[in-house]
C-alpha cells in the first residue's frame, strides 16, 4: 500500500517538475515548483521524517516559494512568455541532462541497497531533546550558533535591500499616472477652449 | 489502514474537485458578451497591462518572513520538550530569542519595517 502512495507522490512530483520547467509563463512554473516541494513533504511523511517534512512544508513550501513569487513579481515584463530555446541549444541542454542522468542512475544501481531489519525514526521530542541539552552529545551550540547565523542573514538581506540609498523604481510611461492626469487635463481645456470659441462664433 | 486511508483521501480529493468543477461547467448556464468582460460596468476602461511590477519593498518582508519562519521550525522541537526540561530550556530559549531580537530590533533601527 505504501508503494501506492510512493508512485502517487512521485507521477504528482515529476508531473510538476517537468510542467515547472516546460512552462513559458514564470509564475506558474513557480506555482508547479511549490507541488514538486509538498510532493517532497509527502515523501518525508512517508518515511517517518515527521520533522523533516513540517520543515519542508513550513519553510520551503511556505517560505521559500513566496520568495521566488516575490522575485518573479519584481520583474517588469512578467506577462512577456519565455522564448523558446534555439533547437542546438535545447540538443545541448538535453545531453547534458542525460549525462547527468546516467551518472545519478550508475551510482544509484552500483550501490547495493538493503531493506533495514529494524526501522527507527527519529521523533520530534528526541530532536528536542538533542539540540537543547549541553551534556555529552547535545546540540545546544549549534542551536545557538543557528539564531546568530539567521541574525546575520537577517542584516545582510536589510543592508543589501536598504543599503542607505533609495531604489527608484522606473515607471513605465503608460503607467505613469501624474502624466496620464497631465495629458487628460490638458485635452480637456483644450476641448474647452474649442466649445467656448465655437459659441461666441 | 493508514495508508489506505491517505488514498482514499487523494482519491477523494480529486473526484471532488474534478467533479465539482465538471459539474458546474456542465449545469451552469453561460453567457458572453463584450460587456462581460469588462473588469466593470461603470467606470474608465483600464490603461496598460494588468500586470504591474511589485514595489521592491516587498522582496524585504519576504526575506524577514523566511528568517522568521525558520526561527519558528526551530521552536517547535523545544515547545515539544519544555514540559520534561524545564527551566533550562527556558534559559536557552530565551538566549536564542534575544539573539533573534537584536535582528529585529536592527530592522526596526534601520527602517526596514517602515512602509514608505
Amino acid at each position: 500500500m505504501e508503494k501506492v502512495i510512493f508512485y502517487l507522490l512521485a507521477i504528482i512530483m515529476v508531473a510538476s517538475a517537468i510542467a515547472s520547467v516546460s512552462s513559458r509563463r514564470m509564475l506558474r512554473s513557480v506555482v508547479y515548483l511549490l507541488f514538486v516541494l509538498i510532493g517532497a513533504a509527502g515523501l518525508y511523511f512517508l518515511m517517518d521524517y515527521n520533522f523533516l517534512a513540517a520543515i519542508q512544508l513550513t519553510v520551503y513550501a511556505g517560505g521559500i516559494v513566496v520568495l521566488i513569487i516575490f522575485s518573479v513579481l519584481l520583474i517588469q515584463h512578467i506577462e512577456m512568455e519565455l522564448e523558446i530555446a534555439k533547437s542546438s541549444r535545447r540538443w545541448f541542454s538535453a545531453l547534458l541532462c542525460l549525462m547527468g542522468l546516467s551518472i545519478f542512475l550508475g551510482t544509484i544501481y552500483s550501490h547495493p541497497f538493503a531493506v533495514a531489519e529494524t526501522t527507527s525514526t527519529t521523533t520530534v521530542a528526541e530532536i528536542g531533546r538533542a539540540l537543547l541539552s549541553f551534556e555529552k552529545g547535545g546540540f545546544i551550540l549549534p542551536f545557538e550558533v543557528i539564531s546568530i547565523l539567521l541574525l546575520a542573514a537577517m542584516i545582510g538581506a536589510i543592508t543589501i535591500a536598504k543599503g542607505g540609498k533609495e531604489i527608484k523604481q522606473e515607471v513605465p510611461e503608460s503607467l505613469d499616472i501624474d502624466k496620464i492626469l497631465q495629458d487628460a487635463k490638458q485635452q480637456a481645456e483644450e476641448k474647452v477652449m474649442e466649445l467656448e470659441s465655437s459659441t461666441k462664433n | 489502514m493508514g495508508s489506505e486511508a491517505i488514498i482514499v483521501f487523494f482519491l477523494a480529493g480529486v473526484v471532488l474537485v474534478a467533479g465539482a468543477n465538471f459539474l458546474s461547467n456542465l449545469i451552469s448556464p453561460k453567457s458572453d458578451n463584450p460587456q462581460k468582460r469588462e473588469p466593470y460596468e461603470s467606470g474608465m476602461t483600464t490603461i496598460g497591462p494588468t500586470w504591474v511590477q511589485f514595489k521592491v519593498g516587498y522582496y524585504l518582508f519576504a526575506i524577514l518572513f523566511l528568517i522568521f519562519d525558520v526561527e519558528v521550525a526551530f521552536l517547535v522541537p523545544w515547545a515539544v520538550v519544555f514540559g520534561e526540561m524545564g527551566s533550562i530550556a527556558l534559559v536557552e530559549i530565551l538566549i536564542f530569542l534575544f539573539i533573534l531580537g537584536l535582528g529585529l530590533a536592527y530592522a526596526w533601527k534601520k527602517g526596514a519595517l517602515k512602509w514608505e
